[in-house]
């Protein structure tokens, strides 16, 4: 049974900071991203439970700070009913800054016909996209007949956790159809939101989506996945080196149930399904690899145990 | 008229009103418009998909001449130049194009940044052409500066828009379905009601 890893960021100088991802490798823990900037450093990592104290310590002599983040490998959509500055990127973008602050990956996502009442749209693709993801947060506006009445039809054919997020503070979630959660206080704004009663609306709004992914963390302990996505993360740094060259700032995105691998599906998929585990299987044995339908990447989902009758 | 002296934002709940006027506020902030808006008045009906706005404007604002923003006077007269002394510096760009554009580049002289120096034939014509000068013409881009900020604060897709400027009146309304008579009316009936208020 693999220790229990507990979800943190590290925020440091960068001076010595290998020393923490050499003791996180030693410990059996993963790095899940690093993003270094000028000389300050933020390593996103899952620490075995028992060794957190180890790295704080180490991060304490460093002059880092060593913060949970209960978020860490999850990958959230945060839609925007459209692209227009109606919508962006005041509130839906710092719905998403809250989310990484999470620890969590996000990606904006722009419908292409989302504006309006009865006019609202959204497209096949656009909600295929949107179930790549372990969850998705609508940033809708500030008046509560269409947040009620017309939007819902933009959650219909998505089947991840939905959250809305609004401006109106007496709108229950069950009046907005479709919604496993809706959070007010955060409507259509023209500024950036940092006075006190916005910034406490995003920070109810992330406390509100932790609970939602602990919720779905503890179904998902019920029939665990196959292999844990950080191990095949780290089986795909080892054994695709080419993943070194990609640009992106996660070239490998983890999710609740799988993993983003951001290489050409054509040219790799071959070789992401031949991944080999030390326990002699192979992970297209545990996990359907797919396109997926952001540009050209890789798309794994992890098999749960009861499927695959075993866990590497 | 003082600027801003009326500023409301109505709709079908209350408080949803209040936060629509700070949607507006920030367009009007980022437009640079506050000046120029004496009265202004949103009437928002969700329920309808019907956004209408009337505005009243303060007055005409005046061209900005040379004259406006610095002196321009005979500084030798042997070697026949003329110094442009600029005190207000809003405008400098717009000035130094038509500048340039007359004289050529070569024929400007700006030793330093407040600083402008031409030669000229005809002092006393050219200190009397250059003093009346228009460099800018505010009235021109507040009109356009209106349409973006009507397409701005209205909801979007509230595509079907209906606008009209008379004078110093500014009358829109906008929807996503057929735009009613009886809704363009309403907007020109709210200009009428904020004319009145004087």
């Amino acid at each position: 049974m693999a220790a229990v890893l507990e979800p943190y960021i590290y925020e440091g100088g960068i001076h010595q900071h290998t020393l923490i991802t050499e003791l996180l490798e030693d410990l059996g823990g993963y790095l899940i991203q690093k993003v270094p900037a000028a000389t300050e450093v933020t390593l996103v990592m899952l620490i075995p439970r028992d060794d957190v104290h180890l790295i704080e310590e180490l991060g304490k002599k460093l002059l880092g700070k060593l913060e949970r983040a209960p978020l860490t490998g999850t990958e959230i959509a945060v839609v925007s009913p459209t692209l227009a500055s109606h919508h962006l990127p005041h509130s839906a973008c710092d719905v998403a800054e809250f989310m990484r602050r999470g620890g969590a990956n996000t990606n904006m996502l722009g419908l292409a016909r989302g504006m309006g009442r009865r006019v609202s749209l959204s497209d096949n693709y656009e909600r295929k996209l949107i179930n790549e993801h372990d969850l998705a947060v609508f940033s809708f506006g500030t008046f509560a007949d269409c947040i009620k009445n017309k939007k819902p039809k933009l959650l219909e054919g998505v089947t991840v956790p939905k959250i809305v997020a609004g401006g109106p503070l007496d709108v229950k979630t069950e009046e907005v159809a479709g919604a496993d959660l809706y959070v007010g206080g955060i409507g259509r704004v023209a500024h950036r939101l940092r006075k006190p009663g916005e910034l406490s609306s995003l920070d109810n709004l992330l406390e509100k989506v932790v609970e939602i992914v602990e919720k779905m963390r503890e179904d998902l302990a019920k029939d665990p996945l196959a292999v844990l996505p950080p191990r095949v993360m780290k089986e795909i740094h080892e054994q695709i080196p080419e993943i070194f060259d990609v640009f992106s700032p996660a070239p490998v995105t983890l999710q609740l149930d799988g993993l983003r691998v951001k290489l050409p599906y054509d040219e790799f998929h071959e070789r992401v399904e031949n991944l080999e585990f030390d326990e002699g299987v192979r992970l297209s044995d545990m996990a359907s690899i797919t396109k997926s339908r952001m540009k050209n990447y890789i798309l794994v989902k992890i098999k749960r145990e009861s499927e695959v009758g075993f866990t590497a | 008229m003082e600027p801003l002296e009326t500023f409301v934002v109505e709709s079908t709940i209350p408080e949803e009103g209040d936060a629509y006027k700070s949607i507006v506020a920030d367009i009007i902030t980022e437009l640079v418009l506050g000046g120029a808006i004496g009265r202004i008045k949103v009437r928002v009906r969700p329920e309808d998909s019907l956004f209408m706005m009337a505005i009243i404007l303060r007055g005409t604002q005046p061209t900005v001449k040379v004259s406006d923003m610095g002196s321009v006077d005979v500084t030798n007269h042997l070697t026949k130049e003329v110094t442009i002394s600029i005190e207000q510096e809003k405008y400098l760009p717009q000035l130094l194009e038509q500048l340039w554009a007359k004289y050529g580049r070569a024929g400007v002289r700006q030793p330093e940044r407040k600083t402008l120096i031409l030669t000229a034939e005809n002092l006393d014509e050219e200190v009397e052409f250059l003093r009346n000068l228009v460099v800018a013409d505010p009235q021109k881009t507040l009109q356009s500066r209106l349409v973006e900020m009507a397409i701005r604060a209205t909801p979007e897709g509230f595509r079907v828009r209906y606008h009209s400027m008379d004078n110093h009146v500014f009358v829109f309304a906008a929807t996503e379905d057929i735009l009613k008579k009886e809704w363009i009316q309403e907007a020109q009936d709210i200009a009428t009601e904020l004319q009145e208020d004087e």
